[in-house]
């Protein structure tokens, strides 16, 4: 009975949590494509203003990127300027919330059939990789390998906490100056 | 309770063996359908395949209203919309695609636009476009590799935008598969040695890859046996009817397989090769698997090991120790692509080939790397790792 009363607040806190973790993903994608060389290297192949978009299907929490040209993102908040390029779409905010909450990989949510991408395939492939490396800057090692197939080797403590410092830092001035807007 | 989740779909209606054409006359009145044309090649009509078919439908007084047999190895949206007009023009009910993998894809589009209208394929392209169930559809493949009779997907170059234009839907897979050893007992050597290795490494990337399941699991292991204990007396006898049968069928098993688990980084490296160099699909499967499979090792154990029984036989597998099973399933691979070598040269690494120049490996490594099938490799492949893959495939 308890359980029945609760789950309509479960459910809105999980929505909640989608909404919130896509607000700190777009910022913080367009914070590392500041500030890490590797991630501006992926995008450069990607159009200018292409424009890609991770949602919850039907018409559930979303992000929007733009890519700006030379590898630079920037974080639509809203909606899409103009029909999106990519979009990664949940199948439902279950399947975004297990994989926002890192219960399940990127990589294993695709397998899964938890997501569907609609556009160019390969442009998937190079925002994944995006998306992995920012998880890796931005998380705990322990919590990153949940999220992510393979921690990469290369990534030493040093520049990890450094770069998550200036993510951080960049996403919450983002935060903050969305707010005084 | 553990994440473990995964979908399984396949409802194609698999007719094979013996007289499986003489089947097509009743599969089509069962659908309604009167007027079927044919989709197919010129080496599949100059092979004297056609005649097997056509010969099975007149008999029981159904009419090939028309044949269009001019498919080219790269189909593109041009000739997809000239086939789509010829149906039109000819009113006819349902398709029969006789041939490979480029006679298959192109029959799937064509069957698009008939269904659902207009000239231009590619407002059709992506995934989940379609909505509702195309014009009856057979397949009869005569190559035993592609698996195409049982896939979701087909791929039609767009030769004004110089792209390939993907299509996923369920509603591509044909009504019906028919598989039929006549239609492979005249395949070459090399082409039976290549389309086997494609079948083979469906199968065992299949088993070995993120998306694997119980259910893909059955027909990949399946076909790794088949292909295992036929493959070479087919190469030796290639009147063999009924090892060609087991190819054909084993070919179908892995395309269900991988259609519902996906494939990995051979395919990744596959694409990108013959992308590049031009070299045919299933040449390129049984160029990297065995290296692709090192790569994955310690990620795959456990499959791979596994998959030593399928591949060598219970006697072998009881004899080889547990913690050497997965190196002896790669041997065992290694084993028949070194007799299918002796057999009719199929190349074992890319420089036996005559057709990649070493300089061309940072490209292919490069470009496979964003080959949508790498997403479901085991293991996260880097740049410096497929590298370092296509050295060892070098020589």
């Amino acid at each position: 009975m308890l359980a029945r009363r609760m789950q309509p607040m479960a459910f809105q806190a999980r929505r909640l949590y989608v909404e919130l973790m896509f607000q700190v993903m777009g910022n913080a994608l367009q914070a590392i494509s500041e500030i890490d060389s590797t991630v501006r290297e992926e995008a450069k192949s990607l159009p200018e203003g292409f424009l890609f978009e991770m949602m919850v299907m039907p018409n559930g929490a979303k992000l929007i990127i733009e890519h700006l040209g030379e590898g630079r993102f920037r974080y639509h908040r809203g909606q899409a300027p103009r029909p999106v390029d990519l979009s990664i779409k949940f199948k439902h905010i279950a399947h975004a919330f297990l994989v926002l909450s890192f219960q399940e990989k990127t990589s294993v949510a695709f397998a899964n059939d938890r997501m569907l991408v609609d556009g160019d395939i390969s442009y998937a492939i190079r925002m994944t990789r995006v998306l992995n490396r920012l998880e890796a800057f931005i998380l705990p090692r322990l919590i990153a390998e949940r999220a992510i197939k393979e921690y990469p080797k290369n990534l030493h403590l040093p520049e990890k906490v450094l770069n998550a410092a200036r993510i951080y830092l960049k996403v919450a001035t983002q935060f903050v100056e969305t707010v005084v807007a | 309770m553990t994440n473990k989740y995964y979908e399984f779909f396949c409802p194609v209606k698999v007719i094979a063996g013996k007289a499986a054409l003489e089947h097509i006359p009743y599969e089509l009145s069962g659908l309604g359908a009167q007027r079927p044309m044919i989709i197919t090649d010129k080496g599949v009509r100059a092979a004297g395949l056609l005649e097997p078919v056509v010969a099975a439908c007149e008999e029981s007084d159904l009419e090939i209203v028309c044949i269009y047999d001019d498919v080219p190895p790269d189909s593109s949206t041009g000739v997809v919309r000239d086939i789509a007009k010829v149906y039109r023009s000819e009113k006819c009910d349902s398709i029969i695609a006789v041939g490979g993998g480029s006679a298959i894809d192109t029959a799937k589009a064509v069957n698009i636009l008939v269904s659902e209208g207009g000239d231009d394929i590619s407002e059709y392209a992506g995934a989940g476009v379609l909505k509702r169930a195309l014009k009856p559809f057979f397949v009869v493949p005569t190559t035993a590799g592609t698996g195409s009779e049982v896939t979701a997907v087909a791929v039609i170059a767009d030769t004004e935008k110089s792209v390939k234009l993907p299509f996923t839907s369920s509603f591509l897979l044909p009504n019906a598969a028919i598989i039929d050893p006549r239609m492979t007992l005249t395949l070459p050597p090399h082409i039976t040695a290549a389309t086997a290795m494609d079948a083979m490494t469906h199968a065992t990337e299949a088993f070995t890859c993120m998306a694997k399941n119980p259910l893909s699991d059955a027909y990949a292991t399946a076909a790794v046996k088949k292909i295992s204990s036929s493959l070479l007396s087919v190469m030796d006898n290639p009147k063999d009817a009924d090892g060609r049968l087991e190819l054909a069928q084993a070919s179908t098993m892995a395309g269900i397989a991988f259609s519902n688990s996906m494939v990995g980084l051979v395919h990744a490296l596959g694409h990108a090769t013959g992308a590049i160099c031009h070299l045919p699909h299933g040449l390129c499967m049984s160029l990297y698997l065995p290296y692709v499979l090192e790569y994955n090792l310690e990620s795959i154990r456990a499959p791979l090991s596994d998959l030593l029984l399928y591949l060598e036989g219970p006697e072998a597998y009881a004899a080889t120790p547990a913690n050497r099973r997965a190196e002896a399933s790669i041997a065992a691979i290694r084993r028949l692509r070194d007799a299918l070598y002796k057999h009719c040269k199929l190349p074992r690494t890319l420089k036996e080939t005559g057709k990649v120049d070493e300089s061309q490996l940072d490209a292919i490594a490069a470009l496979a790397l964003d080959d949508g099938s790498i997403m479901f490799n085991p293991r996260e492949a880097s740049l410096e790792d497929a590298q370092a893959i296509l050295r060892k495939a070098w020589a």
